[in-house]
């Protein structure tokens, strides 16, 4: 006993005192870190008023790293409208899609975008290798709006750029000399249509930006446009335009208003590639966009210490957005683990399973809690009722299980699937409800209905969705979110609680009301 | 604020003065420090225990077979020709889930103790979902036994409702620490367990006399089905009960252990099943904790003291006890 509680005393003393050092070794040298020379961090802010929404998808193309830059911190308001990240794979662009919440027809879709600008010291390829499909090629040779491939004048360019010796990357080369020479940068009411631009030789970004793509297209050179922004400061930042032609396996970038060929300055931001538009949607519909950009000094929790150092491994903020998601969900578990052990030993609470709630909490952490609960109630009573059912068919265990598991997914996909229809539009993240725990659930919950009674079945229950509440309160708040993912030292203090937990040998608090008449009683058979 | 409140709970220094055992405390100090994990599948597997109580002639339920596969089905009615009474029990189940006393045949059916019927298909899928691990402690495949039915001792009577009465004695390293008489009840469907409703009624150690009670952890003193009074009732043979209670936790070498024994008309007393982690209401019903008791017993033996004690140790500490209750 004695050599016991003194090595928990140690373990306890050397996870506390290692968590605590780490944390603090690593604030120091956050506060003292300084950007590397030639880096830079820049907020970009989309500020988009949506006043009449009517339903149907809106799709918002939002920034992604790149190898100059990187998206290490974004957040997001929205609202009156739903809202979910897409990466579309082709275009290698991130869409915000939001869609209206019933009941609401006007909306505000607030985000903003932390990009920190890495110096330009060795020149990156700015697009990584891709092999483009046939289809792919023939959608990047065809003609669109604003972009005419047949016509005579085109034609008739393009056999002055080009003759039969030369190959196709002289072209390309002659091509971007012809439109960023020719074609001058027009003032007010010069066009940003191609053919406009190359027959009048003046026209706007955009209208240069098409030229160049239908001289690239009718030399059947695949070339697309890009929409982006400039890395720098103003409250109304313009949209930019450039073009990205496909040559030796590789998306070159070209810039023929600024003359950038084949490489961009890292303060070119790509937004969204072959389209104009930001927002975008199959309906037309109303909206007001601004877009503003900022330089931002470094704060104190951003860590820019010197790459390569091993001491970075334990910066988890350096990973994408999107993996900084799941990470963050995954340290939240250990937490959850935590609240349930307070809640089963310290005030002795039954849950369905040890780890139940806290997995429960956690597929709703992410997802809308509405959609969540709707979709956790309907699978929760049809498996139970089903499970009521399955009784008479008398089946083994494990056939009556997967059963129930099968069931369970049906269920779900058909919550999800009746909330789409009602224009209640379920987020994804509610069909992350743990299934398996789900029918180990329902299956336990049966059980104890048939053998201890319902009122039981109902009170360990009502003690699992106490418990993973708790948890769900706790583990929502943004805060504790991005404590868990900036310092993960913090699992060590969490080891340290549980081991101390794991070691309290006094009264759970039920017990307190358990043996009352004990304490009550005289010596014998009083009541 | 402590005159009005403990009428909700107790407060934590009550409790310790009474020497009530937290579930925290039995699982850290007593059944991790007395209870090693290998002798754990002595007790959680009634055809284990039973096989070794045999073996050291102490009394145990007549088996009748140990259903093993889902081949042996095919046998069961062979099995249980010729008998109208019988008890089918999950090897490793506990707390009394999916134990059906078979007490008569009737055109077929069988009836069940607790006042239903079931057909022989039924029994065999009753067997079947309890052979794939229904009611197992961790859900894993699982044996069944068909044993003797125990006809309870008259004694019990008028306060037995719809099954039979068990006694569980708690031992510690040897020595009896309390015991407690389990009545099966309505609530309970004829199971004597305390979580479905089963009343439990303290045993003084040193005379087998019945006092105090308790019903879904609330005192009680009556019998909440026919308000017959629960107290003041000899437990028949009771020095037998403890002698036996003694062998069993001497052979099976578990510290701290519950015994389960029933009375049975005919036989006497029949050793059930043995409880590795016996439950806590005992203190309830015997209106004391369990600590001032476990702790003499720690001083008393030096920890290198395997766990079989002497007689006189046995009889010693029922003394103290008795002493405790009358104090």
């Amino acid at each position: 006993m004695v050599k016991e509680q003194r090595l928990v005393a140690w373990t306890v003393v050397i996870l506390v005192i290692t968590g605590s050092l780490c944390i603090a070794a690593r604030l120091k040298s956050l506060y003292r870190a300084r950007l590397p020379r030639g880096e830079t961090v820049w907020r970009l802010t989309y500020d988009i008023d949506l006043p009449a929404l009517k339903g149907g998808k809106i799709h918002i193309a939002i920034p992604d790293s790149t190898p100059y830059s990187r998206v290490f911190r974004e957040s997001f308001s929205h609202q009156g409208i739903w809202m979910d990240i897409l990466r579309t794979k082709r275009t290698l662009g991130r869409e915000a899609i939001i869609v209206p919440i019933v009941g609401h027809d006007r909306g505000r879709f607030i985000a903003q975008f932390d990009i920190l600008l890495k110096s330009e010291q060795e020149p990156k390829l700015p697009n990584p290798k891709v092999q483009l499909t046939t289809e792919e090629i023939e959608h990047y040779l065809q003609e669109e709006k604003a972009v005419q491939l047949t016509d005579p004048y085109v034609l008739n360019i393009l056999s002055q750029l080009t003759s039969k010796q030369i190959n196709k990357s002289k072209v390309l080369e002659r091509i971007f000399e012809y439109c960023s020479e020719n074609i001058v940068q027009g003032g007010q009411g010069a066009t940003s249509d191609a053919l406009g631009a190359l027959q009048k030789g003046s026209a706007t970004t955009l209208g240069r930006a098409r030229a160049m793509i239908v001289l690239c297209r009718t030399a059947k050179i695949p070339a697309r446009l890009v929409t982006g922004f400039f890395l720098e400061s103003a409250l109304d930042a313009r949209k930019r335009y450039w073009v990205e032609v496909y040559s030796r396996k590789y998306w070159l970038p070209c810039d023929p208003e600024n003359g950038y060929f084949g490489e961009l300055p890292s303060t070119f931001v790509p937004i969204r590639r072959d389209s104009t538009d930001i927002v975008r949607s199959s309906l037309i519909f109303d909206y007001k966009a601004r877009y503003s950009i900022r330089r931002l000094l470094p704060p104190p929790s951003f860590t820019a210490l010197p790459e390569n150092r091993l001491w970075n491994i334990l910066d988890l903020t350096r990973l994408s957005p999107g993996m900084q998601e799941i990470i963050t969900l995954l340290l939240l578990l250990p937490l959850g683990a935590l609240i349930t052990t307070i809640f089963r030993n310290i005030i002795g609470i039954h849950t369905f399973g040890t780890f139940t709630p806290a997995l429960i909490a956690l597929s709703f952490v992410q997802a809308d809690w509405r959609t969540g609960a709707v979709v956790f109630f309907i699978v929760l009573t049809v498996g139970i009722l089903a499970r009521l059912l399955l009784n008479k068919l008398k089946l083994l265990m494990v056939a009556r299980l997967s059963v129930i598991l099968t069931l369970v997914v049906l269920c779900m996909i058909l919550a999800v699937s009746i909330l789409d229809y009602l224009g209640l539009t379920p987020s994804a993240s509610a069909v992350l409800l743990p299934m398996v725990i789900m029918t180990m659930m329902i299956e336990r919950f049966n059980i104890t209905a048939e053998e201890d009674g319902h009122k039981q079945a109902f009170k360990i229950f009502a003690g699992t969705m106490a418990v993973a509440l708790c948890c769900l309160l706790v583990l929502r708040e943004g805060h504790i979110a991005k404590l868990v993912l900036a310092f993960p030292e913090i699992q060590l203090l969490n080891a340290a609680a549980l081991i101390v937990i794991g070691r309290y040998s006094g009264y759970r608090l039920n017990e307190l009301w358990r043996f009352r008449d004990i304490a009550r009683s005289g010596t014998q058979g009083v009541s | 604020m402590r005159a009005i409140l403990p009428r909700f709970w107790a407060w934590p220094s009550q409790l310790r003065k009474r020497g009530v055992l937290g579930i925290n405390r039995r699982n850290l100090n007593y059944l991790f420090e007395a209870n090693p994990r290998s002798v754990y599948k002595l007790a959680d597997d009634k055809a284990v225990t039973k096989t070794i109580c045999r073996e050291h002639g102490i009394p145990v339920p007549e088996t009748y077979a140990v259903i093993k596969r889902f081949g042996d089905l095919q046998q069961l009615s062979e099995i249980i020709d010729g008998r109208d009474e019988f008890v089918v029990k999950p090897a490793g189940g506990s707390g009394g889930r999916g134990v059906l006393v078979i007490i008569a045949r009737n055109n077929g059916l069988f009836d069940i103790a607790n006042g239903q019927m079931i057909s022989l298909s039924g029994l065999r899928y009753h067997i079947s979902t309890t052979l794939s691990g229904l009611y197992s402690l961790a859900g894993q495949p699982d044996h069944v036994i068909l044993e003797q039915r125990i006809v309870p001792h008259p004694v019990f009577e008028k306060l037995a409702v719809r099954g039979t009465p068990d006694t569980r004695i708690i031992m510690y390293r040897g020595s009896p620490v309390m015991a407690m008489l389990r009545l099966p009840t309505k609530a309970s469907k004829g199971r004597a367990n305390l979580h479905q409703g089963a009343v439990a009624v303290g045993i003084n150690l040193q005379t087998g006399q019945t006092f105090g009670g308790v019903y879904f952890d609330r005192a009680v003193t009556i019998h909440p089905d026919t308000g017959i009074d629960v107290g003041g009732v000899t437990i028949p043979c009771w020095d037998e009960v403890l002698r036996i209670a003694g062998n069993v936790s001497n052979i099976i070498k578990i510290g701290y252990i519950g015994i389960d024994i029933m009375l049975d008309a005919q036989h006497g007393p029949l050793v059930l099943e043995v409880n590795a982690r016996p439950g806590l209401s005992v203190q309830i019903a015997n209106r004391c904790g369990l600590l001032p008791t476990l702790q003499q017993i720690d001083s008393k033996l030096s920890s290198s003291t395997p766990v079989d004690a002497s007689k006189k140790l046995v009889l010693d500490l029922a003394q103290v006890h008795l002493n405790q209750n009358l104090s």
